[in-house]
């Protein structure tokens, strides 16, 4: 499988000028923009989970929505039902999943590509249709009533759409910088390796389960943050977030903007969801176009995105 | 009661068995997995439905619908497949996955997002009388069909030679190249039959289950599950994967309707456990 | 370090691939592995590194039973192999590669948190590797854009990089050139030098220049063990070899 891995003067500066534009349009924008931006910076979160597996350790998940439903719905409950403060659920979502996550890992992490992508797409349906069902969860209604973070004691209003868009983007900037360290560390450098040459890795006697386990289950703890923010977003939840379609979206992101770089990660969760939602407005059949612009850049630009701006910076030179 | 269980069973594992049996034999063939498939299910089914109005005739339309299936699947094959068979597997994958999202909107698009239902033929519209339980003669029409396929395929596979070249292509596909078994024709054709099949599974269950965009996902988390635990390119896998599945699933959903999806897990959880090349290797 | 082979045995279905083959070795030799083609070579090899499991018979490494013990296994006890066909990292530098697999001899493979290529102790560590296999002056060259014979040196690189106890080489002048044989060959000499080495290879002329003692196996068994003087006089190998 194919990814981008070595650029980390662009990668940077990428995700500042993201980062740049991200706030200029909070600060200018009305409260449809600055819902928006929180949109995008949510989505980037989910991308960037994605985004890692699949650089790192070559895993291609097709049901990582559930992993958005899990940091969605238990963030609910855990707010509603027994009164954990948004900020602290975030957090506590992040361990259940990372949990689940590790334990599927068990079963899943050293299965072929191909075979991966065929199973956590089964695991992601039977989760959907599990949330669909469940009473508990409010089946098909879904949850509605949560709440965003109380931050009055130091003065803020996390209800201001302003505000909530600087608060996810510190989620946003604090994950990026955490897998930053984590992709240039040995851990994930191995992981790197394991994607390009899984057998060698073992040959050297590296723990080649343990390793794609681990990152496995870090980015099913980064989806469900992004799951737990989005809830709070939104203040409802229902069980459309953990469709199959979702996960799909978020690998269309990660291929338009190109596997690897997280940054890259970060533009196509941009421009897809700019796209999307232009496209929807104009026209029903936006999906017939996304599939099409996909299968184009599947074909023609391997490195998506992120591969054009390297080009251009070489020109550049 | 339980002789009516079985059948439905069984009648749900042959309309598994023949969406798995195409996957499993592109998969053991190229190498990688169709996410489309189940979008050929569904356009088999609406193609049917159209013939069917247009026509009058459910006959007409279980004919021509796995035709046009089968066309489809060949033209796809021609345009796209077959000028990236060295590439990544999953580059194949991830067009396949674009693929759904066309086929998805084209549905809707010449179809309407609602839900249709097509009408059993007249001659299967009746019930049949079973150990003095009256069982509708149409599921027992599906049976037969599913059966009728695995035998012919059991025959084309085993006694023919062109079977023999596809034995061959799974198995050892450098060594089938360098005997000049024309791997592509064979790669042609595979396709496009496994494309067949999906359309003849969707027309076939549409007077059961309607037609409605959504249904090509539904099956092929099943199909892919059949496929995962069977072994991928094997005929028998296929078959013993669709009725393990199948009857997990029936006889899961009326008698302990919670813990049915778990078992379904549980099986494939267990199979890639211990057997993770399938439980029937080609 | 003692590696031991006691009576291994392993067929193919009906095709019977190793007999009861026997073979020793100490710490500090080259022992050298030759046969014909189709001798079972390749099947032994495997059966040492741990890709194939034997049907009958038993490996003793340092007097430890590890008939059970898959590679990753084998690798940390200190087996280390090098590939026939080039198992590298294509996308990595050379730089890259030795480093990683110095990540491993380090124990830090699962650190999160420190930038590996920062790291000074395995930068230096990875020099000498570079510097031992002659690749020094491609530090900094991806892996897909060496030739093939540095790739193969590379190969070498990642192997060696592990300290191993025991250093298993795979056909290493597969491939290559006679100009890339006689680099590869210096090389594989100045290892010597320092590590444990069971060479398996088709050219007996690499194996004479390297080899302490030698192993002959013919159709899956052991048909003459010696030095290469004695393999050379030997004329029930040379027999073995004709026109080959």
């Amino acid at each position: 499988m194919h990814a981008v891995n070595n650029n980390p003067q662009l990668r940077l500066q990428l995700f500042f000028a993201l980062l740049v534009s991200a706030i200029i349009a909070n600060i200018f924008g009305g409260y449809f923009t600055r819902f928006f931006v929180a949109e995008i910076v949510i989505l980037s979160i989910f991308a960037i989970s994605l985004d890692f597996i699949a650089s790192r350790g070559g895993m291609v998940s097709l049901g990582h929505a559930m992993f958005l439903g899990i940091g969605a719905y238990a963030t609910a409950i855990l707010t509603l039902n027994y009164g954990i403060s948004p900020f602290a659920s975030t957090f506590l979502t992040f361990i259940i999943a990372s949990l689940i996550g590790l334990i599927i890992a068990y079963f899943i992490v050293l299965l072929d590509g191909i075979f991966f992508i065929m199973v956590t797409l089964a695991l992601g349906e039977m989760f959907n249709s599990w949330v669909f069902t469940s009473d508990y969860l409010g089946g098909s209604d879904g949850i509605s009533g949560i709440m965003r973070p109380d931050l009055a004691f130091i003065g803020i209003d996390t209800n201001n759409p302003l505000v909530f868009t600087f608060y996810v983007l510190l989620w946003l900037i604090s994950i990026y910088f955490l897998l930053i360290k984590i992709t240039d560390s040995p851990l994930g450098k191995n992981l790197d390796a394991i994607r390009q040459n899984s057998n060698r890795i073992s040959a050297i006697g590296g723990y080649t389960k343990a390793y794609k386990a681990i990152a496995f289950s870090l980015s099913a703890g980064i989806a469900s943050i992004a799951g737990s923010l989005y809830v709070q977003l939104n203040g409802f939840i229902s069980p459309e977030l953990t469709h199959w379609t979702v996960s799909g979206e978020g690998l269309i992101m990660i291929i338009v903007g190109g596997i690897g770089s997280i940054s890259g990660a970060i533009l196509g969760a941009t421009v897809v969801h700019i796209v999307q939602h232009e496209l929807s407005s104009i026209i029903n059949w936006w999906m017939l176009v996304i599939g099409f612009g996909f299968i184009l850049i599947v074909l023609f630009m391997k490195d998506g995105l992120w591969g054009l701006l390297e080009q251009i910076q070489k020109k550049l030179r | 009661m339980l002789l009516i269980q079985f059948l439905n069973a069984l009648q749900f594992s042959m309309t598994l068995f023949l969406l798995a049996v195409g996957l499993t034999i592109i998969f053991g063939l190229m190498k990688i997995v169709n996410l489309a498939h189940g979008s050929l299910y569904m356009v088999g089914a609406y193609l049917g439905l159209s013939i069917t109005n247009y026509t009058d005739s459910f006959w007409l339309a279980l004919v021509i619908a796995p035709i046009l299936a089968a066309l489809i699947g060949a033209i796809l094959y021609s345009i796209l497949f077959k000028h990236i068979q060295n590439a990544d597997p999953m580059k194949q994958v991830l067009l396949t996955f674009g693929l759904i999202y066309i086929a998805l909107d084209s549905v809707r698009l010449l179809w309407g997002t609602m839900s249709h239902s097509i009408s059993a033929p007249n001659i299967l519209s009746n019930s049949i009388l079973l150990v003095n339980e009256p069982y509708p003669s149409y599921r027992l029409f599906v049976i037969a069909i599913g059966l009728i396929v695995l035998f012919i395929l059991y025959i084309i596979l085993e006694k023919t030679k062109i079977g023999a070249k596809v034995r061959a292509s799974v198995d050892d596909p450098e060594t089938a190249q360098l005997l000049k078994i024309n791997t592509d024709k064979i790669l042609f054709y595979t396709f496009a039959l496994g494309c067949g099949l999906a359309g003849l599974a969707g027309i076939t269950v549409a007077p059961i289950l309607g037609v409605e965009p959504g249904m090509d996902m539904e099956v092929l988390v099943l199909t892919l599950i059949v496929v995962v635990v069977g072994g991928p390119g094997s005929l028998k896998g296929a078959i013993i994967g669709s009725l393990l599945i199948g009857f997990v699933d029936s006889f899961g959903k009326v008698y302990i309707p919670q813990l049915a999806q778990i078992i379904i897990y549980a099986v494939m959880a267990l199979t890639i456990l211990f057997k993770p090349d399938g439980l029937y290797k080609r | 370090m003692s590696l031991s082979l006691n009576n291994i045995n392993k067929s193919f279905g009906n095709i019977k691939v190793l007999n009861n083959v026997n073979i020793q070795s100490h710490s500090r030799e080259c022992l050298g592995i030759i046969g014909p083609n189709g001798a079972g070579k390749s099947t032994l090899f495997k059966v040492i590194s741990g890709n194939l499991k034997q049907d009958k018979g038993d490996i003793y490494f340092n007097s430890l039973n590890i008939n059970n013990l898959n590679i990753n296994k084998r690798a940390r006890l200190g087996i280390a192999q090098s590939f026939q066909k080039n198992s590298l990292f294509l996308e990595m530098t050379v730089k890259e590669s030795i480093m990683l697999a110095l990540s491993h001899k380090y124990k830090i493979t699962f650190k999160m948190l420190n930038s590996l290529i920062s790291n000074k102790a395995i930068n230096n560590d990875a020099m000498e590797i570079a510097k031992d296999t002659g690749l020094y002056d491609y530090f900094d060259t991806k892996s897909d854009n060496l030739s093939y014979g540095l790739q193969r040196q590379l190969e070498l690189g990642i192997a060696i990089s592990c300290s191993p106890k025991l250093l298993l080489l795979d056909e290493p002048t597969a491939g290559m050139s006679p100009a890339e044989t006689k680099d590869i060959i210096k090389l594989i000499k100045n290892l010597s030098a320092k590590y444990s080495i069971i060479i398996v290879e088709h050219d007996m002329d690499v194996i004479y220049e390297l080899a302490n003692r030698i192993y002959v196996l013919d159709r899956g068994s052991l048909i003459f063990e010696g030095d290469a003087k004695a393999v050379k006089n030997s004329e029930l190998v040379q027999n073995k070899y004709l026109g080959i």
